[in-house]
């Protein structure tokens, strides 16, 4: 992660740690820093990112963590759960230097990376409340399918105010959408958010495309039925959804009308970061989600 | 998204409507200017990386040189890959190029206008553009009145018209108001874009965030609790080559007329009641009319001799290619001004202006009232200075504000520390340009970040009423150094009163 980042990096790790070894580790690294940088390094956060990584994701995470950083300076939280192992907590602390432009001076963002070993996978709230930075919201990515109504996500769902997911990851769209925690937490959706530029382009076909009842998308499931969802709940009456798999939207056709194609193609770091953006519910995407996956508007 | 365009369209509930204008055609007048080179082409290209153009738009470069239409495109590839903020892609200058047009012309020459015209209705059949115009005329001032009269002559009733002016909007209040005369003759004032690039910077934007989006601030922001404010708008540059027009406008005209009251208006005005352009201008031309004239003692005007910026050695001005060997042109100008209002009474706003000062930087600087009474011995708090916020506009935006701490250890002993907050650092590393900002905002007809006539008559009372005693007298210039913080008079300005200019 820190190789992609262009940015000055001092890191920890240790095996077998508690909590309060990290809480030194990261002042240690922030005064090494600031001594091989130029002076104190400013810490301006915005937030606190947790993200929820099991083994398959670990890769994927990290790649669209990289440049987050500059973006949403923030104290980012990995948790990476592997209940398989024996009981224990590995911790590795990184502590990135960015360049301000025109000065030697730098901004400091902070990573920990935990291995939630054994049982300690089973209590991650008592984990991260420590770490939280106060005073600023707490935004939880779950990569995969959340496994709603177990005992990690639960827990976490009552410490963040909003939480992330893709529903491009899960394998059981769109019936999954009628579990998402919208009285729990701010709920968000970067399928959701690759659908916006489509999105745009369909409402400029108002009101050409008023009467359908039929909406053919060339594209992955969890857009094509949130696409088809979204125009439910907006038009107010069924609309059947015709899907052909491709692993981008490449063509949107509402009733007979072709959608022009937005060119517009947002990496998946510019995708969490709009994300991040945001802050309250969104009760489009929340009518959407439920039209998606109970079929009605 | 209003109401009645929801009703209209449902699908448009939940997104945010974009900031891309409407289908239009940009003129520059003044193409083969630096401005154009530097500011506006990397600017439209910027624009263009982020989708913000609009689809059917085309720009025309005009200007005397005889270019053909590929020779401007390769010249604005070349300002592009040098000035532009970001990486170079082939796509997107493609579109941007596809999109340009010149026209060589001189509005001099008898005829030329309708050339023009006609140009711009093929170009409007062909690209779609509808009729809507954005003249911005990037030229010198002399050339400013033609061209306002021809295109006045040449008004459509179809599609809207915005003409962009860059400065200096006069020389003086006489030639501001003669100069407004001739675009109201043709345009309203509404179709009027005077630009100030400083108003664009996100800094200073940020100002009236900081200002009016924070409870903790406006409690405060008066002479109950500010001792004084302090403005500085310093350049390490020399004049760059510019001898004719910096001989005749000296830094009062220079900077002091515009930038400087422009950032002395927004940190002084009252909340506006929203964030529309009227409402924003009235509370700013309230500051400029209650300002006062200051007395002769009240400004200090300096010229830089020869010295060293940044450790290279560099020559006076009267030494600068252009400059008369006795010019007693200003390039540097002081200033302790009163804002005659119910929240300003006796507060003064001391300003400082430069060309070869010690460091390139704006800022300002609102200096807080000492603590009534600090329960600690004279010698714990001897290093504490009164807090102070200084809000940086460039070259590193941000705030930093100034608080007393314990030093760690035994005892009570009390020193001043900076908190730092980087723009830049708490949202993205790289902020629009001024220009981006500002001509996106005039194709969208949003005025609010630009100055309005009686904003530019306000700002020319007072700097007229300043200069009018500089012809009676004849400093002994040059009377700083080049590299240093201008001359000593600056310096006791600040003296007479028990304060002194801020160490940033």
């Amino acid at each position: 992660m820190a190789s992609a980042l262009s940015a000055h990096v001092e890191e920890w790790s240790a095996e077998d740690v508690e909590l309060v070894d990290v809480e030194l580790a990261l002042g240690r690294l922030r005064d090494q820093s600031a001594h091989e940088t130029w002076g104190p390094d400013l810490r301006t956060s915005v937030m606190t990112h947790l993200a929820w990584v099991p083994e398959e994701w670990h890769e994927a995470a990290l790649e669209t963590l990289a440049g987050l950083g500059e973006r949403h300076p923030s104290r980012g939280i990995l948790l990476f759960p592997d209940p398989a192992a024996e009981d224990g907590l590995d911790a590795s602390v990184s502590v990135l230097a960015f360049p301000l432009r025109e000065e030697r001076r730098h901004i400091a963002a902070e990573v920990i990376e935990l291995r939630l070993r054994g049982r300690r996978s089973e209590a991650p709230a008592s984990i991260v409340t420590p770490l939280l930075v106060s005073g600023l919201p707490v935004f939880l990515r779950w990569r995969g399918r959340p496994p709603f109504g177990e005992s990690p996500l639960e827990q976490l769902l009552d410490v963040c105010d909003r939480f992330i997911v893709d529903s491009r990851e899960w394998p059981d769209v769109p019936e999954a959408y009628a579990e998402l925690p919208f009285e729990r937490a701010a709920c968000s959706d970067i399928s959701w958010r690759r659908t916006e530029r489509w999105r745009r382009m369909l409402a400029g076909l108002w009101p050409e495309i008023a009467e359908i009842d039929e909406l053919s998308v060339t594209g992955p499931p969890a857009e094509a039925a949130l696409l088809a969802g979204w125009l439910r709940s907006r038009l107010g009456r069924a609309i059947a959804l015709q899907q052909e798999n491709a692993d981008e939207v490449e063509q949107v056709v509402a009733g007979t009308t072709l959608c022009p194609s937005p060119h517009e193609r947002p990496s998946p770091s510019d995708l969490l970061s709009e994300e991040l953006d945001e802050f309250g519910r969104d009760p489009v995407y929340e009518a959407a989600a439920r039209a998606a996956s109970d079929g009605r508007s | 998204v209003t109401e009645t365009r929801l009703v209209e369209n449902p699908l448009l509930e939940g997104l945010a409507p974009r900031r891309t204008p409407e289908p239009c055609v940009l003129v520059i007048f003044g193409a083969s200017g630096d401005l154009t080179r530097r500011k506006i082409f990397p600017a439209l290209y910027a624009l263009a990386c982020r989708h913000l153009l609009p689809e059917r738009f085309a720009v025309v470069g005009a200007s005397r040189s005889e270019w053909t239409d590929d020779e401007f495109r390769e010249r604005m590839e070349h300002a592009v890959r040098e000035f532009g903020r970001d990486d170079f892609k082939e796509d997107v200058w493609n579109w941007l190029a596809e999109a340009a047009r010149y026209l060589p012309m001189d509005f001099a020459d008898e005829g030329r206008e309708d050339e023009l015209a006609g140009f711009l209705n093929e170009l409007d059949e062909e690209r779609g553009t509808g009729g809507n115009r954005v003249y911005y005329l990037a030229v010198p001032p002399p050339a400013m009145p033609i061209i306002i009269k021809e295109l006045g002559k040449q008004r459509k009733t179809k599609g809207w018209t915005r003409l962009i002016v860059e400065k200096p909007f006069g020389h003086d209040l006489a030639s501001a108001r003669e100069l407004t005369r001739r675009i109201s003759r043709h345009f309203r004032e509404e179709e009027v874009f005077r630009i100030d690039h400083y108003l664009g910077k996100e800094t200073v934007q940020n100002l009236l965030a900081l200002r009016f989006a924070n409870g903790i601030f406006e409690p405060i922001w008066n002479r109950q609790f500010i001792d004084h404010v302090q403005i500085t708008v310093a350049e390490t540059i020399g004049i760059e080559g510019r001898a004719g027009y910096y001989e005749q406008a000296g830094a009062i005209r220079d900077i002091f007329q515009n930038h400087m009251l422009q950032l002395v208006a927004l940190t002084a005005m009252e909340p506006p009641i929203d964030f529309t352009a009227d409402s924003v201008r009235n509370e700013k031309v309230k500051v400029l009319k209650a300002m006062h004239t200051p007395g002769p003692k009240h400004v200090v005007r300096g010229q830089y001799g020869p010295g060293f910026v940044e450790g290279k050695e560099v020559p006076g001005y009267r030494e600068e290619e252009g400059v008369e060997p006795d010019s007693m042109t200003e390039t540097f100008v002081a200033a302790k001004l009163f804002v005659d209002n119910w929240r300003w009474a006796d507060t003064p706003f001391y300003v400082r202006t430069g060309k070869r000062l010690a460091r390139r930087e704006t800022v300002i600087g609102i200096q807080f009232k000492r603590a009534p009474h600090p329960p600690f011995e004279d010698a714990a708090t001897e290093e504490l200075q009164p807090n102070l916020l200084l809000v940086h506009v460039q070259p590193n935006e941000g705030v930093s504000l100034a608080v007393g701490a314990k030093v760690p250890g035994q005892g009570m002993r009390i020193r001043t520390v900076h908190m730092d907050f980087m723009y830049g650092g708490a949202f993205r590393t790289e902020l629009p340009e001024a220009y981006e900002r500002l001509l996106l905002d005039a194709m969208l007809g949003d005025q609010t970040l630009f100055t309005r006539s009686d904003e530019v008559e306000e700002q020319w009372a007072l700097v007229d009423a300043i200069v009018a005693p500089w012809a009676r007298d004849r400093p002994a210039f040059p009377n700083y150094a080049a590299g240093t913080w201008g001359p000593a008079a600056a310096d006791v300005l600040m003296h007479r009163d028990g304060r002194e200019w801020l160490r940033h």
